[in-house]
C-alpha cells in the first residue's frame, strides 16, 4: 500500500502517543522525544493492551498495564517486574514504516519504495473526521487513489484522506502557506457539513 | 465547605478537580446516587429541592449548580475567570445533556434515546474541537485563553469521559492537547475514568 497520512506533526508532540488507524489496522502513533515518529500495531505482545494508553519514556513506549517498554525498533528492553532479566528477542512489536514531511506524519503498512507525496510546498492546517468511507470521499472528487487528493480552491487546499471505517475517515488539510489559517478551517467544515449531507 | 458528592458523577467532580487546583479544602459528603438514590432521601430534598448533585453548603449559603459552585470556589481566585466563561459554561450543559447521558445510559441504566444522545455528543465535540483548533492557531491551548478557567474545568469532565458514553475522542486531535494540557496542571486529581498523567521512573 501507498503512504497514507496518519496525522499532523503538531498534533503528536514529542513524547506523545496517540491512537490511530488505516482501515483495520489499529496503530500506536507516537513520537520519541527528539522528534522520531514510529507507527506500531496497537497491541502490547504480553497481555494485548492497547500501546496507545501507554507513555513514552526516553526514547521508549510503556504499556500501561504492565510497564513493558519498548525501543525505537519495537524491542522489548525492560520488564517492570523482572528488573534484571534481558527480555528475549522474541518480544517484539510489529512496526509500519513511518515517516515526518511537511509536517505530515506517513505510515506505509506493506513498506513502499514509493517517495512520500508531493505536497507543492502547502503547509499543514488541521485533521478532522468526516463520516463517509474514504472511497466514497475520493469518488466524490473524481478521484482514483484516496492516499491524497488536491482540490481546486481558493485555498489550494489538498487533502490527505486516511480510510478509517467503512462509513469514517480522517482528512488531513493543507493549503497555501499564505491561506488563513481560520477561513481554511471553517471551509473545512462547511466542506464536511456538504459532503455528509447536513445543512451547514 | 460541603460538598454533597458523588465519586462517578461528572459534575461533583468538576467541583473537586476545581477545589483541588486551588488548594481549597472541601470536606466530602458521599452521597449512595445509584444504586441507593441517596440524592432523592428526604434529607437531601429537603436540602435540594431539585434533588441533583452536586450540592455546594457554605455555612447558611446552599448552591445546587455546578456552574454556580465554580464561580463561587474562584471568587478570590480572578485569574481562574474570564469574561468569555459564560457561553462555555452554557456549552458545558450541553455536553452533559448529550455526552454525559449517554455515560449515565451505558454506566448505571439511565432511560435515553442512546442514539440521539451520541449524535449529540460527536455534534459539542466538533465544536469544541473546531473552537480549540482556531484557539491553537493563535498559540492558545485553554477555551478563553493562554490559562485554565471555569470554563475548562466545566467542559473537561464530560469531554474526558465521553468513552464511557460509547463515543471515541479518537478523530480531536485539538481536544486531545487541551486534556493534556488539563492534566498537566498543579494539584490536579483522578476520578475514575480520568488518569493523571504518567510519572514513572525511567530504569537506571
Amino acid at each position: 500500500m501507498d503512504w497514507v497520512a496518519v496525522g499532523l506533526k503538531e498534533d503528536v508532540p514529542p513524547g506523545m502517543v496517540i491512537p490511530s488507524r488505516i482501515s483495520d489496522t489499529e496503530l500506536a502513533l507516537w513520537c520519541t522525544p527528539s522528534g522520531r515518529y514510529h507507527a506500531w500495531s496497537d497491541r502490547c505482545p504480553h497481555r494485548g493492551m492497547r500501546l496507545s494508553h501507554g507513555f513514552v519514556r526516553g526514547d521508549t513506549l510503556a504499556c500501561i498495564y504492565h510497564g513493558w517498554q519498548y525501543n525505537e525498533a519495537g524491542s522489548c528492553e525492560y520488564i517492570p517486574a523482572h528488573p534484571k532479566l534481558t527480555p528475549p528477542d522474541t518480544i517484539c512489536v510489529p512496526t509500519y514504516a513511518c515517516a515526518e514531511a511537511g509536517g505530515v506524519i506517513w505510515v506505509s503498512l506493506a513498506g513502499t519504495d514509493m517517495p512520500l507525496p508531493v505536497l507543492g510546498g502547502r503547509v499543514p492546517i488541521r485533521s478532522l473526521q468526516i463520516s463517509l468511507s474514504a472511497p466514497d470521499l475520493a469518488a466524490h472528487f473524481g478521484a482514483h487513489s484516496f492516499t491524497t487528493i488536491a482540490v481546486v480552491s481558493d485555498h489550494e487546499a489538498l487533502l490527505a484522506v486516511q480510510p478509517c471505517t467503512d462509513r469514517t475517515c480522517m482528512v488531513h488539510a493543507l493549503a497555501a502557506p499564505d491561506a488563513d489559517r481560520k477561513v481554511v478551517s471553517r471551509w473545512l467544515e462547511d466542506l464536511r457539513a456538504t459532503l455528509e449531507g447536513v445543512p451547514s | 465547605m460541603i460538598l454533597y458528592d458523588y465519586v462517578l458523577s461528572a459534575s461533583c467532580y468538576k467541583v473537586r478537580l476545581m477545589a483541588a487546583l486551588l488548594g481549597t479544602p472541601l470536606t466530602l459528603r458521599a452521597v449512595n446516587f445509584h444504586p441507593g438514590r441517596e440524592h432523592k432521601s428526604p434529607e437531601m430534598l429537603a436540602l435540594n429541592p431539585k434533588g441533583t448533585l452536586p450540592i455546594l453548603q457554605d455555612r447558611d449559603t446552599v448552591l445546587t449548580d455546578s456552574a454556580d459552585i465554580l464561580r463561587r470556589l474562584t471568587a478570590d481566585h480572578p485569574e481562574w475567570q474570564n469574561t468569555d466563561d459564560d457561553r462555555w459554561l452554557a456549552f458545558a450543559s450541553d455536553l452533559n445533556d448529550s455526552l454525559g447521558l449517554a455515560r449515565l445510559h451505558d454506566v448505571i441504566g439511565y432511560e435515553a434515546d442512546i442514539d440521539k444522545a451520541r449524535a449529540a455528543g460527536v455534534s459539542a465535540l466538533r465544536k469544541l474541537e473546531a473552537h480549540l483548533t482556531e484557539q491553537r492557531f493563535d498559540g492558545l491551548i485553554f477555551l478563553t485563553g493562554s490559562n485554565p478557567t471555569i470554563a475548562d474545568i466545566a467542559c473537561f469532565p464530560n469531554t474526558a469521559l465521553a468513552p464511557d458514553g460509547g463515543v471515541t475522542l479518537d478523530p480531536y486531535p485539538s481536544i486531545r492537547l487541551w486534556m493534556r494540557a488539563i492534566r498537566s496542571l498543579p494539584g490536579f486529581i483522578e476520578m475514575p475514568g480520568i488518569h493523571r498523567l504518567h510519572e514513572l521512573a525511567h530504569p537506571a
